[in-house]
């Protein structure tokens, strides 16, 4: 039963890819039926393998040769990141439905995000690191393909590739590691590597616990890779949704936790860790207070989040992270979606034009505003309990100066998600916009999810329990959702976090009164607003890799007598190599 | 001149592969590109038969030659036709100007 419900996982999303393809752009009724079916079915047997998660190889396509097998094992983590990959992936393809309509190119849409879906539970579920990078690289090439969906806006075109270069910068790390890893293991079995990791060289485990960091923080947008993300806002929503929650920048984050048992004690990588997370949460908090766009917002806040689940990583606290994964995926989903029927409304990002628009849109404005409040910390919602256990285990844990940052962009958060929520739904109307609310298909989407953003805390205990039974390496400790109630209620931080959280709340509702310290503290928010100086970099990388290409264009000649003499010099090449060596 | 038969084989087969090759870097004729091509296959295709015949194994080297055949006709098959279509719309069957990845 596990090995077909693997199978399907991965198989259902993207035979659906094909078969919507197939249909072509002239039935867009059907292309809609057949990716709601397909991601729907595969959402489903990812919630029906939950129950069987084992830490055992549970399937293994034989390959041999230097590939090694390709197996999967549906442990917690990879059954709980394929589920979230799934069921998000099918409800921002419902919400597409909607938001999508009469858009041209249906098919090529579908199809990459039923492929995207498929390549993210792949890559969750296999234990073969060179498998593994595979499915890293289809989740690239497929977020570039979304990203620059509209291909005729430059603006889109670009983030598409500032995304594919900054996260293939990453995929070298992993690739480096993978391979250094395999010619001291012989394996590219990664259960195996983190069992023996202790055996082996220090200058081997060392090399891959920095490269998989750096593909790591380059997947999930973290310092110093950090603007690639809000610059992938020109995809339409639905996309930006499943990029932030089910698909994309969670790779890295599971990369972290899946390895933490095999890098823990490389000197100095959980202070590099806990360091990249706390940079990013600060930094992204402070750059989405001054963002007017929209999906800039949430973009950046998504990168701050993403900066808590590596904080808490590098503390050591893997159930903390991905329980904040798991809250963080249902709330960002809700509030992308959400800012979705805004815009397609509408008709624009920018939050300046907006305001008062709650009245014509009562259900949008009521979903946003649980997303925002779980976005914020605010109790009893999911991201509330999420966020209090990953500050917990960084007190705990990790260094006391890491923890004192995290609080402060804890009141960072509520500032800045206060903010949106004002400029969009409550404030003076800045313009004469009609919104219309939510579509049929958008509500299907919306609802789920904001049930979830309620309720998801509940499941702390089972999920627990569901991590430390079936992954042998993590120390995990289970216990039961009362347990962790009352161990967040009488630990003395979430008091100091809500009064900071409250703080945030309080300094948007006074801002008139601190205006001269908004005045004095003019200077950040300028720096801010050029992402710091490291948009700089970023585009000077980008812009590095698109020279090269572009000189290298040279030899793109398009002749066919070229090709020949290129096909004849490799044939020389290996015959005197096959010459000399044998 | 004294040559065994498997010599004068071997010969014919790499003056073939040289004949197509320099064909193929050349010929700039879409038309004379994909005889330059059939010439090419034809001294693979010697090779074939000479290989199994040398590795005591006649039937594998003389099967492969069949296939080789077949997978070649369809080869000149679809090339000339698709040479038919290019002249029709294009008006040219010079690769130089065919070509539309260069600036």
């Amino acid at each position: 039963m596990t090995p077909t419900l693997i199978l399907s996982i991965i198989a259902l999303p993207w035979a659906g890819a094909i078969l919507v393809w197939w249909t072509g752009d002239a039935r867009p009724r059907l292309q809609n039926a057949l990716a709601i079916l397909f991601s729907l079915s595969a959402g489903i047997a990812a919630l029906l393998l939950i129950p069987s998660a084992r830490s055992e190889t549970a399937l293994t396509l034989p390959v041999g040769g230097v590939f090694g097998d390709f197996t999967f094992v549906a442990d917690g983590l990879g059954v709980f990141l394929a589920a979230i990959a799934t069921v998000i992936g099918s409800l921002a393809v419902i919400f597409s439905v909607d938001y999508m309509h009469g858009e041209a190119q249906l098919g090529r849409y579908f199809a990459l995000v039923l492929f995207f879906i498929g390549a993210m539970a792949g890559l969750v579920l296999t234990t073969n690191l060179l498998l593994m990078f595979v499915f890293w690289e289809i989740t690239a090439l497929c977020s570039y393909a979304l990203i620059s969906f509209n291909s005729d806006d430059p603006k889109a075109v670009y983030g598409g590739i500032k995304a594919l270069v900054m996260t293939q910068l990453g995929g070298i790390g992993l690739l480096a590691g993978a391979l250094l890893i395999y010619s001291a293991l012989g394996s590219y079995d990664l259960n195996l590597f983190i069992e023996k990791a202790e055996t082996l060289p220090t200058s081997v485990l060392t090399v891959a616990a920095f490269g998989f960091l750096i593909a790591a923080a380059a997947k999930s947008a973290q310092f110093p890779f950090q603007t690639w993300l809000p610059d992938a806002m020109e995809a339409p929503t639905p996309i930006s949704a499943l990029i932030h929650a089910a698909t994309m920048v969670n790779a890295g984050v599971y990369l972290l936790a899946r390895f933490y048992p095999a890098f823990e004690s490389v000197p100095g990588w959980k202070t590099a860790v806990v360091a990249i997370g706390v940079i990013t949460a600060l930094l992204a908090g402070v750059m989405a207070l001054v963002s007017n766009d929209l999906k800039r917002v949430l973009a950046y806040s998504t990168v701050s989040q993403l900066g808590y689940m590596v904080y808490a990583i590098g503390a050591g606290g893997i159930f903390a992270s991905q329980f904040h994964l798991l809250s963080h995926s249902v709330f960002k989903a809700l509030l992308f979606l959400a800012a979705g029927a805004v815009i397609h409304s509408i008709g624009t990002r920018d939050m300046r034009q907006m305001g008062d628009l709650g009245k014509h849109m009562p259900l949008t404005r009521a979903v946003f505003v649980v997303g925002a409040l779980a976005l914020a910390g605010v109790p009893i919602l999911n991201g509330f309990w999420s966020k209090e256990l990953i500050l917990e285990a960084g007190l705990a844990h990790g260094p006391i100066w890491a923890y004192a940052i995290m609080v402060f962009s804890a009141g960072l958060t509520a500032l800045y998600t206060f903010r949106c929520v004002w400029m969009v739904f409550y404030g003076p109307a800045q313009s004469k916009h009609h919104g219309h609310d939510a579509g049929t298909a958008m509500k299907v989407a919306l609802i789920p999810l904001a049930i979830g953003a309620v309720t998801t805390w509940l499941l702390a205990g089972p999920f627990s329990h569901l991590l430390e039974s079936s992954l042998p390496f993590h120390d995990i400790e289970a216990s039961t959702t009362l347990l962790f109630i009352l161990e967040v209620i009488t630990a003395p931080a979430t008091l100091l976090a809500l009064a900071v959280v409250a703080l945030g709340l309080v300094a948007w509702w006074q801002r008139k009164r601190l205006s001269g310290l908004a005045h004095a503290l003019q200077v950040i928010g300028k720096a801010a607003a050029d992402s710091f100086g490291f948009e700089a970099i970023n585009r000077a990388i980008v812009n590095a890799v698109q020279g090269g290409a572009e000189s290298l264009r040279a030899t793109h000649t398009g002749l066919l007598n070229w090709n020949i003499f290129g096909i004849l010099a490799g044939l020389i090449v290996v015959l005197v190599v096959l010459a000399a060596g044998g | 001149m004294n040559l065994s038969i498997p010599g004068i084989i071997i010969v014919a087969a790499v003056a073939l592969l040289g004949i197509g090759f320099y064909g193929l870097l050349a010929v700039r004729n879409l038309i004379k590109v994909i005889v330059a091509l059939q010439i090419l296959v034809k001294g693979m295709m010697l090779g074939f038969v000479l290989a199994g015949r040398l590795a005591g194994n006649v039937t594998l080297g003389q099967s492969l030659a069949i296939i080789v055949i077949v997978v070649d006709t369809i080869v000149a098959v679809v090339g000339l036709a698709l040479a038919v279509q290019i002249r029709q719309r294009i008006g040219s069957l010079d690769i130089k100007t065919l070509t539309s990845l260069q600036r």
